[in-house]
């Protein structure tokens, strides 16, 4: 027929092209790798994460991994033997570089006028007496007590530094190998950054080939519920599946590796490629319903005609809501927003085209809605009964809508950011639980070295970094503080009698302090200075151990540290893994920031260009605002923290409910312009495209749906807070907007629009 | 990476049998050749004599009563920074009990520092230190024969006596080290007391099938994992027929 579209006359190329495309894009899918550190999430320049390159230059990088024992006295003999077999083995390992543990560290101590120089455990105690004598001996140790045995000694540590270029993986089962080979009563944890690595990229890969399927599975259902019919399953399920492959096949093309938040792309994808065929879809069930005799082709022809427009613009709204994530500081949310885009517009095309394609070619299906006056089924009475409520009692919409919001939003004040990266990890996990008792027993987990240079040796120097220890350790939450001063002061403890003028202080000579480092390479093990003096002694690092519940704490804490640091001339250089996880969370609040003001900012725009009304873009505008207040308000309630998956939240959310409020203007506009009044076209308009609307929505919320099947606990949250969103923004669009147009009526929705539906 | 870089030079008097951690070679003739029916068992029995008698016979080749020298000791670290320390080191037995003095003469800031060590062949040694900056002399207690020797790659049981009863031998075949036609003698430690105590589970030594000097030791951990390398060079001839390498090197990983 010549009205028929170009689609439909050439439908073999449309249904070929986007097939051919995502199969070739599968390809690139075989070089694809996850990477799980963090710290390569973030920008090179970075200045957190410049200064700790600095210091790992210096001193190599610290990367071990801690397992901490558990028990009623980690110093009976039982423990301590296990221990002891354990360290053995790890020492043997060519896994493993240096093993820190009570039986490798030093103690030094005077006794009877002799320096001893023991490890501290020497050996297992069998006796009471004996083992009360070591404890007494831990607890005069400064560099054991409260570092390496809890002040209780329930808990020990054990750390491990991995030997070079050994993979976290293979590291990680081997250590849980050993310690399955040596069993007994203690409960024993392991973490640390290799740890960690190794269960995101688990988890991550875990995620990927379960939530995945599962998505797909579950659009499928929601999809056969809401039509019932083949072609409503199928098409757009094709849709999905290609924009899915051609999203991640895109990541591994364009150099970007596959981080922990990539599992949220074929998710986004599940959720959001599917709206604009399930638009052609409801419309084709209408028109099937409304008009019996219209064959396909006609059918076709006119869905694509009357909702191309709509549909485009919902989703240059959504692309635009995503890029919003171009903003943000960190890597991976950048490289999700660019292919996700792309993803979404490979999605629109498809449903223009793919989809319209298909449908003139097979026959009609069998009409499975009614459209008279009487409302059926429960989604017909609800929004009949949405309708009834914006129409009839607008104020009183309002009313409770805007109660909702002050209500939810009180709770952004306790809205706080995440700082341990452990805290994505599940609570039962030994990252999570480790954590908790390094906070609870050891004095915290976060640490700040700050790097001394110069002549090392000089008193001077070594005086300043005395000077900063005793001072730091003043601070609240600080634990501990270790550096070169506390080695030098036990030296001389050891070296000298309580009431000479040498006795536990640093020298006034750099000789004697050469000569005690001296006595201390002669008599202890050079590798214990390694980690806080360099080779020809011009670098040295003092280490502060702290706890930090919040960020504001840990701010305090950090800017304790640099009041003191700025006092001292031979202070370089602040840095620490801390620092950079300190900065990941202030990047976390800007990105949250800037890609909330800049998604918001666009779609105001965008409305205001499309309906040339600056009144659509802020009315468009309010469901998104709803919906963002109240979700992170409930967030501060319920104390979920902002993290590197959270903070992607308003993008994604401003670019989805977005959609609803376009689909709704573009009804009622055009009700309006067929000569309804304001409440016959607002009902009408909820009970045609509202149907769709909330088809949509429900499809989207059970895409989202499969990410509370997440073996990361920030994947999960970032589930149940995007289907909170999405319901807020489905609420507004069939009851609040109604209600507020009812009662305001604005003059955008009587002018005519370039296309009608 | 560290190493011991020179001995430079070296005066000795009188004859004693010194401790380090070299393995003496001995020369064994062999009887077996007649021997027609030969068991597994009692082939391996012999080749682990043979293996030990080789070890004896290199323990044996440096026998030193005193010695007095003075040493450069270099160590590097894996940026090619070197650390240099001359030292003296004057050793002599007195009834079964070796004594040394070690004195650091450069750089300036340690010279001076004196360590005095008694090595009792049956209990653990005794050990002084006099720092020049103090004044004073303190008695050390220290049994770790595992830890560094002067911050270098060398431990103290690398610089000491071994044991030979305390490893099993096990001869591996010959190699060529620097044109020497060496044999390749294994030493496993038998138990993981002495692994514990050396720092190294297994040792693999290239003694000279001529002279008996082991010119290159390899130490490991378990499960053959490689630690460190010892190379010894510059074998002279001192007080008549003993022989001492003035040059030994010991790379890690």
């Amino acid at each position: 027929m010549k009205h028929d579209l170009f689609i439909v006359r050439h439908r073999k190329w449309f249904i070929a092209l986007p097939v051919v495309m995502a199969v070739l894009m599968l390809l690139p899918l075989m070089k694809a790798h996850i990477n799980p550190d963090l710290m390569d999430y973030l920008p090179e320049d970075m200045v957190s994460k410049v200064n700790l390159d600095r210091l790992e230059a210096v001193f190599g990088k610290y990367d071990p991994v801690l397992v901490l024992f558990s028990g009623e006295d980690v110093l009976r003999a039982g423990t301590l033997e296990r221990m002891r077999l354990l360290n053995q083995t790890f020492r043997q390992s060519d896994k493993i570089d240096q093993v820190i543990s009570l039986f490798e560290l030093k103690n030094i101590r005077s006794e009877a006028g002799s320096m001893v120089v023991d490890p501290v455990v020497q050996s297992i105690p069998n006796t009471v007496s004996g083992r009360e004598i070591l404890r007494q001996s831990v607890r005069t140790n400064p560099l054991v007590y409260k570092l390496l045995v809890s002040k209780d000694f329930k808990h020990c540590l054990m750390l491990l530094n991995p030997a070079p270029k050994v993979p976290d993986k293979e590291l990680v089962l081997f250590i849980r190998h050993v310690l399955k080979q040596y069993p007994g009563p203690e409960q024993v944890l392991v973490s640390g950054q290799p740890t960690l690595r190794y269960e995101i990229q688990r988890i991550a890969m875990r995620d990927l080939m379960i939530l995945m399927p599962l998505g797909l599975i579950i659009m499928l259902l929601t999809l056969f519920l809401s039509f019932r019919e083949q072609k409503g399953v199928l098409l757009p399920f094709s849709v999905v599946c290609m924009s899915i492959a051609v999203a991640m096949g895109l990541m591994p093309l364009l150099g970007f590796d596959f981080s922990l938040i990539a599992v949220l792309v074929p998710v986004l994808m599940i959720a959001i490629a599917n709206n604009y065929g399930v638009h052609l879809i409801t419309r084709y069930q209408e028109l099937n319903a409304v008009h019996p005799r219209w064959g396909m082709k006609r059918i076709v022809n006119e869905s694509v005609r009357k909702l191309y427009t709509p549909i485009i613009l919902t989703a240059l709204t959504t692309i635009v809501g995503v890029l919003g994530l171009l903003s943000h500081l960190l890597i991976p949310p950048r490289q999700m927003g660019i292919v996700t885009a792309a993803g979404i517009l490979f999605a629109l095309l498809t449903s223009l085209t793919f989809i319209p394609a298909v449908m003139s070619g097979v026959p009609k299906g069998q009409t499975s809605i009614h459209f008279g006056e009487k409302p059926t089924g429960w989604m017909g009475h609800f929004l009949a009964w949405t309708g009834r409520v914006s129409t009839g009692k607008p104020w009183m919409v309002i009313l409770v809508f805007t109660l909702l919001v002050a209500g939810a939003g009180a709770g952004l004040s306790k809205l706080q950011v995440a700082i341990n990266l452990e805290e994505m990890m599940p609570a039962s996990s030994d990252l999570r639980q480790t954590m908790g008792l390094l906070n609870d027993h050891f004095g915290g987990t976060k640490s700040i070295s700050v790097l001394f240079t110069g002549d090392i040796k000089s008193p001077r120097v070594l005086k300043e970094i005395d000077s900063f220890e005793k001072r730091a350790a003043q601070l609240p939450e600080v634990s501990n503080v270790t550096s070169l001063a506390t080695v030098i002061h036990t030296i001389s403890r050891s070296m000298n009698n309580p009431g000479m003028p040498g006795y536990d202080r640093i020298p006034e000579e750099r000789q004697a302090i050469a000569q005690y480092l001296e006595l201390y390479t002669m008599g202890g093990d050079p590798e214990d200075l390694e980690r806080l003096v360099d080779f020809d002694y011009t670098n040295s690092v003092a280490t502060v151990q702290f706890k930090a519940e919040n960020f504001s704490s840990f701010k305090q804490t950090e800017s304790g540290i640099r009041t003191i640091a700025a006092t001292l001339p031979s202070c370089r250089l602040i840095a620490g893994q801390s620092l950079v996880e300190e900065t990941l969370s202030a990047a976390i609040i800007k990105g949250q920031i800037s890609s909330l003001l800049f998604a918001l900012g666009s779609i105001i725009f965008l409305l205001w260009l499309i309906f040339r009304s600056f009144k659509a873009g802020l009315i468009g505008a309010i469901p998104l605002a709803v919906s963002l207040v109240a979700n992170f308000g409930l967030m501060g309630w319920i104390g979920l923290r902002l993290d590197i998956a959270t903070s992607l939240l308003s993008s994604i959310a401003i670019g989805l409910g977005v959609d609803y409020t376009i689909h709704l203007f573009w009804r009622i506009n055009h009700e309006l312009q067929h000569g309804k009044d304001w409440e016959d076209a607002i009902a009408y308009t909820l009970r045609s495209t509202g149907r769709g609307i909330a088809v949509n929505a429900f499809s989207v919320m059970a895409g989202f749906a499969v990410l509370l099947f997440s073996g990361l606990t920030i994947l999960k949250a970032f589930g149940y807070l995007i289907i909170f969103s999405l319901l807020l923004c489905l609420l507004c669009a069939l009851v609040l907007i109604p209600a507020i147009l009812q009662l305001n009526r604005p003059s955008f929705l009587l002018k005519s629009t370039k296309a009608q539906l | 990476m560290k190493r011991l870089y020179s001995i430079t030079s070296i005066g000795i008097t009188g004859f004693c049998k010194i401790h380090r951690s070299l393995l003496c070679l001995k020369i064994r003739r062999n009887t077996w050749l007649a021997g027609i029916l030969l068991l597994l068992a009692g082939l391996s029995q012999a080749h682990a004599q043979q293996a030990k008698d080789i070890a004896r016979r290199s323990y044996d080749v440096i026998s030193l009563e005193s010695m007095e020298m003075k040493a450069t000791l270099s160590i590097y670290d894996s940026k090619n920074h070197v650390r240099t320390r001359n030292i003296s080191n004057v050793t002599k037995t007195f009834d079964g009990v070796i004594k040394t003095k070690l004195t650091c003469l450069a750089p300036p800031d340690v010279a001076g520092t004196t360590m005095l060590i008694f090595d009792y062949p049956d209990k653990d040694d005794d050990m002084w230190i006099y720092l020049p900056s103090l004044r004073s002399t303190r008695r050390i207690v220290s049994r770790e024969k595992k830890s560094s020797f002067m911050g270098s790659e060398f431990s103290h049981a690398d610089m000491s006596k071994p044991n030979l009863d305390d490893y099993t031998y096990s001869l591996l075949g010959s190699k060529d080290i620097d044109g020497k036609d060496c044999w390749m003698v294994e030493a496993v430690c038998k138990s993981g007391a002495v692994t514990e105590a050396n720092g190294f589970n297994r040792k693999l030594a290239y003694i000279d099938k001529k002279s008996g000097l082991a010119y290159r030791m390899d130490y490991y951990k378990a499960d053959h994992v490689w630690t460190k390398t010892m190379i010894l060079k510059d074998y002279r001839k001192v007080s008549g027929e003993s022989n001492f390498a003035c040059y030994m090197e010991m790379q890690n990983r």
